[in-house]
């Protein structure tokens, strides 16, 4: 089975990624307004769709790793969902006890700080292991 | 684990690049490999040695990090 490559990655996920940027810029600040709910649901989820597929490329990507590459990325991940638990604790703690005030808002940064944990996690990992740039 | 991966490879003109492809494995994994960061699974280990068609007891020397 031919290897699922980096630039076959970067490609698909950039694509992707412009997709749920496009979404998020186009419809994204009319949801509020719109008044039927079902319409309102639709496009509120919408961005989850590219956002599955991500998650999906990245499922592909370790998939096609070999051995090395597959233990970065499960330290990587490792590494990433205990920075997102000990921030989110820490958020959830503040905010039940009213030091500060969090509204559900907040919940959509989560995937987004969890990518970041892991990416830089990562690339301090390739590096670790002897990585000289990209592959 | 100390190992004569690189000395086999460069022994065959091979560059990492090319030992990777023949192992399926990726450029940086050989690398680790050579370098001692990173010890291969035994079924990698395997397909080295068959590669170089040599015992994996020569290829690999447990009593040295």
């Amino acid at each position: 089975m031919p290897r699922y490559t980096e630039k076959q990655y970067r490609l698909q996920m950039l694509a992707v990624m412009t997709v749920y940027v496009v979404l998020m810029l186009a419809e994204w600040p009319h949801v509020r307004s719109i008044p039927s709910l079902p319409w309102k649901i639709a496009l509120a989820l919408a961005p989850v769709i590219p956002v599955v597929m991500a998650i999906w490329l990245m499922a592909k990507r370790v998939m096609h790793s070999d051995e090395l590459e597959q233990r970065l990325h499960l330290l990587a991940l490792s590494v990433a969902t205990g920075m997102i638990c000990a921030v989110t604790l820490v958020g959830g703690f503040l905010c039940a006890s009213g030091v500060v005030a969090l509204d559900g808002d907040v919940l959509i940064w989560v995937a987004p700080a969890l990518s970041m944990f892991y990416g830089v996690t990562h690339v301090w990992l390739r590096r670790r292991y002897g990585s000289t740039g990209c592959p | 684990m100390k190992n004569r991966v690189r000395e086999l490879r460069e022994g065959r003109t091979w560059s990492q690049g090319d030992l990777a492809e023949k192992l399926d494995v990726s450029r940086q994994t050989v690398n680790a490999i050579e370098t001692g960061k990173y010890d291969p699974s035994l079924p990698l280990a395997f397909r080295i040695a068959k590669l170089f068609r040599l015992s994996i007891e020569s290829l690999f020397d447990p009593a040295k990090d």
